[in-house]
């Protein structure tokens, strides 16, 4: 199959890979996975408690070229961003940026949902009410 | 779909039909009543009514198979040599539709799978496939150790103790494989006694719930097992 060149750019310079102290407390990890690819995708984010800014972000995916892609685009994005605002980040516009094509749509519905599993867990490390889990990955197919 | 109340006399899923030929009224039989033509397979007809079974995934193997061969024999190209076209053609059609609905029947993993498609509990590409939470750690973690095998070999370092290591976690994940199989097997066991006590509806699509996420958890783990072996054999 053909990736388009944005997937096999991330692909070939993935941005941020590695990972953050999953210990500290400001740091929120999201691990999610795909059954039927077998795709795992680790997201982790450093957050200023005070600001609510995106300091860091590190991504480790084992996958395809396209999860890979779409974790690293992942990665660039939140950076910078506020925790709401990288929340309404949304898989379609991974999949509009990346050019997935539509048997790949769900590498971008597991980074949509590595962020917000991510942030999620840094709200839980914050003290604060995790927001209600809002899976309407079944929209995007 | 609404789930048709189970009949003890005849499977679910037969709708009435009439003959091509005698427009005489057909009912589940793959021959007309009154005349003897061979039928089309009639819409919405599943692969359980094709052999008269109920929509039970314990099925006598001995059973399916005698059933098979009586009707691979009825529906044969060579008994419609002298009939028409329209005839031989179907013969041909039913014949192939025979052998998709025996193949798929026959496994206990292809049966409730294909139980679980045909009522809209699980279709490809619009079910949300969740990998098991409490695994997702140990995938990581297995991934990892592959990575590490790989780049080890490339650098042609010791693999051996890699090896090992990942050799233990398939077993793992095999043995996780066999518990996934025997809770398939008991949900099974339950959606056949259900269909025997007349549950209701709810009941039974709760069942079928179930049995769709064990399908998702069985095909993870089982792309996971099949991978570190590969992986391994190439070490």
């Amino acid at each position: 199959m053909a990736y388009s060149e944005k997937v096999i750019e991330h692909y070939n310079n993935p941005r941020n890979v590695g990972s953050l102290d999953k210990a500290d407390p400001n740091v929120g990890t999201g691990l999610v996975g795909a059954p039927e690819c077998g795709d795992v995708m680790k997201l982790q984010m450093k957050v200023n408690p005070t600001t609510r800014v995106i300091e860091e972000a590190k991504f480790k995916t084992f996958g395809c070229g396209s999860a890979i892609a779409s974790s690293s685009l992942a990665t660039e994005w939140v950076k910078g961003k506020t925790v709401e605002e990288a929340l309404a980040i949304k898989n379609t516009d991974i999949v509009r940026e990346l050019a997935l094509p539509p048997v790949k749509i769900h590498c971008s519905v597991l980074a949509e949902d590595a962020i917000k599993a991510a942030l999620g867990d840094w709200k839980k490390k914050q003290g604060e009410p995790e927001a209600a889990k809002t899976v309407e990955a079944a929209s995007a197919h | 779909m609404p789930l048709s109340q189970p009949q003890t006399k005849r499977a679910e899923g037969v709708p009435v039909t009439s003959c091509w030929n005698c427009k005489g009224a057909v009912s589940g039989t793959h021959f007309c009543g009154a005349c003897g033509k061979i039928q089309p397979l009639p819409a919405g007809m599943d692969y359980f009514a094709f052999f008269g079974l109920p929509r039970k995934l314990t099925i006598e193997p001995a059973a399916l198979d005698g059933q098979f061969h009586m009707l691979s024999w009825k529906l044969h190209p060579d008994n419609f040599v002298r009939a028409s076209e329209f005839e031989r053609n179907l013969s041909l059609q039913r014949s192939s539709e025979l052998n998709d609905a025996y193949r798929t029947l026959r496994e206990p993993l292809s049966r409730v799978e294909y139980l679980l498609e045909f009522l809209n509990v699980r279709k490809e590409g619009t079910t949300k496939q969740q990998a098991p939470p409490e695994l997702l750690e140990e995938v990581f973690e297995l991934n990892e150790w592959l990575d590490e095998l790989r780049e080890t070999r490339t650098s042609g370092g010791e693999v051996a103790l890699l090896r090992g290591r990942l050799d233990a976690a398939a077993g793992n994940f095999q043995a996780k494989l066999t518990e996934v199989d025997a809770e398939l097997a008991a949900l099974g066991a339950q959606w056949d006694a259900a269909l025997d006590s007349g549950a209701d509806e709810a009941k039974r699509t709760a069942l079928l719930t179930r049995m769709s996420e064990v399908l998702n958890r069985r095909s993870y783990i089982r792309n996971l097992v099949d991978g570190v072996q590969q992986e391994i054999a190439a070490a």
